[in-house]
């Protein structure tokens, strides 16, 4: 790309096409000549980004055509991990892989084939619908970490999640473990503007993230005591009379018991569990329940907490409803999924799997939230008044730890296959040692991918995979929102790429799903779920070029006319769905999942708190290390200790030093920092070194820096509802990495 | 004429390189050269009661640029709309100019031994387009306009905000602005 680049010569086609390197799925204006990108920028008439490109969003180019990016379908020829391929033609590796899936079907059951999936960067539908066909509920991703507890935990207490903000006249915003500044630019520039007029801003984290740097208020808690700080707002919100008696009076169940329950939640209880002051509790529950309307903007901390995760979503709806701050104007809205467009749920054919293979879906016995026992209660309850359900594929998904485990000990059944897609499991899913030895041992692995990550190293079969620019994408909120927003591809796919989805619809004709996948391409697939929207368009290109938005008119106080989804049509505060669950209906107390008050001979050992996961710019995930133009500004992983803290241990700026937990140790360098207390440690998540060898033994030096080896997804450490493992409040030590350490390694 | 400048509202800057990046690819720089970084001061203070700015640097377009003056070749220029330029044929690498800035925004390209530095994008004002970093930052933290132009946001801001100068007191005058 390049300023001499003329874009007005004769020729050049704009496409209105969408950035595809973290799921924000900025707007971007592709100029197209010959089948080439000529130059890519941010599109000023798209919503979100305004025209505005992050680091990432500027590289597309570069990762278009980036000499590492995989490009034709690979075989394995020798031993696993060993790096030796052998190029062939996709059609041959669908029926090869169709027919060997086909065959474990036959020896073991549908069942033994799972897939893993990572962020929603693909059409996850088409996993779904191919899963279902084929007889397995074993899909999952790392949506346990992401969101979707939070959004099952939500629609069971008011019936949809309300992840709308109307912040154009919302007056306090709460962002509780998010951190836009670094992991949300669109959503960053609208709280700025908002802020500069007057709307207060509540920033919850340990760290003092570019977020937290332009707070009105800034609460450093203790990592996971995310729940005794929600406690204690629900207390003061209560007892110093701030709730909305009319709201809690006409919409909600359960005050009164809610009330007896939190009596004891008070901020002097929570202070020296949250490391704040009982005067910062109750300033900032004041601040939220005075500044009304407000919102309280969802971050995937809560979801990585781990064993306090559920009652700490559910701590947290509580304060949305009794403070009234629920579908009406400037506060969070309740959507709905759309009336009018075909939503992912319904392209994903659910019907289609037999009730006894729901039953098998492996964590289901112990995790209901989030599997099919608490997927169809809720739905059931969502579809008579919505008339439909939240997507399957993320909402009801099997507990990943449970099928690595099952891949190492065939309980409760073996797992023969695992179909790998956009994702990298040795660096994103919880505890790393468990991972890699389950992708070890599974009998048969493909990984979809754009590069040979450390996980497609292992795989029986990687194939390549069209990225930003040569797809299109339909964004609408995990296939949750009422509006959509569409983009076109700027390009066919390069070399042999395929779309996910033409992967998902080529295996299933390979299987024998004939009949089932009527659209050749993902723009017949979207034009279809369009279709029923009635724009003059004859295709979803028509639609992109002329329309690329749909948003349906806002009505607000929706619960007036319909109720909530709920058993009793209202907020149900004392929650009858998770009761049924054989959850409690209110939301206990539960420590950090590791913590100096339950584990003190733990905490003697390891006598800091790690937390980690936290998204940091320019990387996504594990991604992006390849990218020059970006590693340049990050070269190396850092984690953050207070300089005190470092001082003990005789760190200094730059050293390398190992962090520790009682299930590992990895090695990142110091940065000495005040903004982080003195007991608490941050890790980079996602670390691998694509510059290295990708084959076995050094595979990327995956193992080396990776957060996720300390990290915990044992059963016990889970949160009970959903099965989300813990990145956060998990107890660590750390020490200066030495010369010897270094020869030990090698 | 135009009198172009750029205000930087570091109120709203949040230190996420995206115009450092922006600018790096989009004017192919070899790895190791950046116009326009962004530093981060802090946090400062004790936690947790902390201070924390970015600041995006780049050339200041300087009223009285001293790279211009301190140029034995007469590659650095000054043209009449306030952009500082190098001529890159006229560049014999001298490295004075890199020396002269009191900014440190000038880089020596080893690959081609001329100097090079921001010029404001100036074959994208010509078509009526900003420099890529106003276009790409989220935040709008960057402000790219007309001076001279009473209505545009720039003078709004430098008249309105009382915007500071880099380095103000070495009489450069630069046409770069930031807010606090």
């Amino acid at each position: 790309m390049s300023k001499n680049i003329d874009l007005e010569q004769e020729g050049i086609e704009v496409k209105k096409s969408a950035c595809y390197f973290c799921h924000q799925n900025c707007g971007v204006l592709a100029y197209v000549k010959d089948g080439k990108v000529l130059d890519i920028e941010g599109d000023p008439e798209f919503p979100t980004n305004q025209g505005g490109l992050c680091c990432r969003g500027n590289i597309a180019l570069d990762h278009l055509d980036h000499p590492a990016r995989i490009n034709y379908p690979l075989k394995r020829v020798g031993k696993r991990g060993e790096g030796k391929w052998e190029q062939i033609p996709w059609d041959q590796a669908i029926q090869e892989i169709g027919a060997k899936l086909s065959k474990i079907r036959d020896d073991f059951g549908a069942e033994a084939v799972a897939t893993a999936g990572g962020t929603q960067r693909t059409d996850d539908w088409a996993r779904r619908r191919f899963m279902n066909q084929f007889g397995s509920p074993n899909g999952f991703h790392n949506s346990h970490l992401c969101w979707i507890p939070t959004f099952m935990v939500e629609t069971a207490i008011y019936g949809w999640c309300p992840f709308e903000l109307d912040m154009g006249n919302s007056r306090c915003l709460v962002l509780w473990g998010q951190n836009p500044g670094a992991a949300g630019m669109p959503e960053m520039h609208h709280i700025t503007d908002f802020q500069a007029k007057g709307m207060k801003v509540i920033v919850i984290d340990p760290r003092f993230s570019e977020t937290a740097a332009k707070a009105d208020l800034w609460l450093p808690l203790r990592p996971g005591s995310d729940l005794a700080l929600a406690l204690a707002w629900i207390n003061v919100i209560i007892y110093d009379g701030l709730f909305d008696q009319e709201f809690v009076a006409n919409s909600c169940e359960g005050f009164g018991e809610l009330a007896d329950h939190v009596e004891e939640f008070t901020p002097e209880w929570a202070a020296p569990l949250t490391w704040l002051t009982p005067e910062q509790i109750r300033e900032s529950a004041y601040m939220y329940a005075m500044n009304k309307p407000g919102n309280i903007q969802w971050g995937t901390s809560v979801d990585q907490i781990g064993k306090p995760a559920g009652s700490t979503m559910h701590a947290r709806a509580i304060l949305r409803a009794i403070t009234g701050n629920l579908d009406v104007p400037g506060a969070d809205l309740l959507t709905g999924p759309s009336p009018d467009f075909i939503t992912d749920e319904e392209m994903e054919a659910n019907d289609q799997l037999q009730d006894i293979q729901k039953t098998k879906q492996i964590g289901s016995d112990r995790f209901k939230l989030v599997t099919w026992p608490g997927y169809s209660r809720i739905a059931e309850e969502t579809r008579k008044v919505w008339g439909k359900a939240p997507t399957a594929e993320w909402m009801c998904e099997a507990h990943p730890p449970s099928v690595f485990r099952a891949i190492l000990t065939e309980k409760p059944y073996p797992v023969k296959a695992l179909l790998v897609n956009a994702t990298n499991p040795i660096n994103s899913y919880g505890e790393t040692k468990l991972v890699m030895e389950a992708l070890q041992a599974v009998d048969f692995m493909i990984t979809c991918d754009y590069w040979m990550t450390p996980t497609a190293s292992l795989s029986d079969y990687v194939l390549p995979i069209a990225g930003a620019l040569e797809r299109p994408t339909i964004t609408s909120t995990y296939g949750c929102s009422d509006f959509l927003l569409a983009s076109q591809r700027a390009i066919q796919p390069m070399y042999e790429r395929r779309n996910d989805y033409n992967f998902w619809r080529d295996l299933g004709l390979a299987v024998g799903q004939q009949g089932q996948w009527p659209w050749e391409t993902v723009e017949d697939a979207y034009y279809h779920r369009i279709a029923p929207l009635g724009y003059d368009v004859s295709s979803y290109d028509e639609f992109v070029d002329r329309y690329r938005f749909h948003f349906p008119e806002r009505e607000y106080s929706k619960y007036e006319r319909q109720g909530f989804a709920t058993p009793s049509g209202k907020v149900e505060l004392y929650s009858t769905v998770l009761k049924d669950l054989g959850y409690p209906p209110l939301p206990p107390y539960i420590g950090p999942t590791e913590n100096e008050v339950d584990h003190p001979v733990l905490a003697k050992e390891f006598p800091l708190v790690l937390t980690t996961g936290g998204g940091f710019m320019p990387y996504h995930h594990s991604e992006h290390f390849q990218i020059k133009d970006l590693r340049f500004l990050r070269h190396e992983p850092y984690m953050d200790i207070n300089p005190a803290t470092a001082a003990e241990l005789f760190i200094e700026e730059g050293d390398w030093v190992w962090i520790e937990t009682k299930r590992g140790r990895i090695k990142q360098k110091a940065n000495l920092t005040e903004g982080i207390h003195p007991r608490v440690i941050y890790t980079q998540r996602g670390w691998w070194y694509p510059e290295r060898e990708i084959n076995l033994p050094e595979l990327g030096g995956c193992l080396e820096s990776n957060a996720n080896i300390l990290t915990s997804s044992a059963d016990e450490d889970c949160d009970p509802y959903s099965g989300a493992w813990a990145n956060r409040g998990l107890l660590c030590r750390v020490c200066k990495v030495e010369a010897s350490d270094l020869k030990e390694e090698n | 004429m135009a009198r172009y400048a750029m205000v930087l509202d570091t109120r709203r800057c949040i230190g996420c390189h995206s115009c450092t990046v922006a600018c790096k690819v989009h004017n192919e720089l070899p790895v190791d050269m950046i116009y326009n970084s962004v530093t981060t001061i802090g946090p400062t203070g004790i936690y947790p009661n902390l201070h924390m700015v970015n600041l995006p640097l780049l050339c200041m377009h300087c009223a009285n640029p001293p790279c211009v003056d301190g140029c034995p070749t007469c590659a650095s220029q000054k043209r009449e709309d306030g952009v500082v330029f190098i001529e890159d044929k006229k560049c014999v690498g001298c490295l004075a100019c890199v020396m002269a800035c009191p900014y440190g925004a000038r880089v020596p390209n080893h690959e081609t031994g001329a100097v090079q530095k921001c010029d404001f994008c100036k074959d994208r004002l010509e078509v009526g387009k900003k420099p890529h970093c106003v276009n790409t930052c989220h935040q709008k933290a960057r402000i790219f306009g007309d001076l001279d132009d009473e209505t545009s946001d720039v003078y709004k801001l430098v008249h309105g905000e009382n915007p500071a100068r880099l380095l103000g007191e070495l009489n450069t005058e630069p046409y770069v602005f930031y807010i606090y």
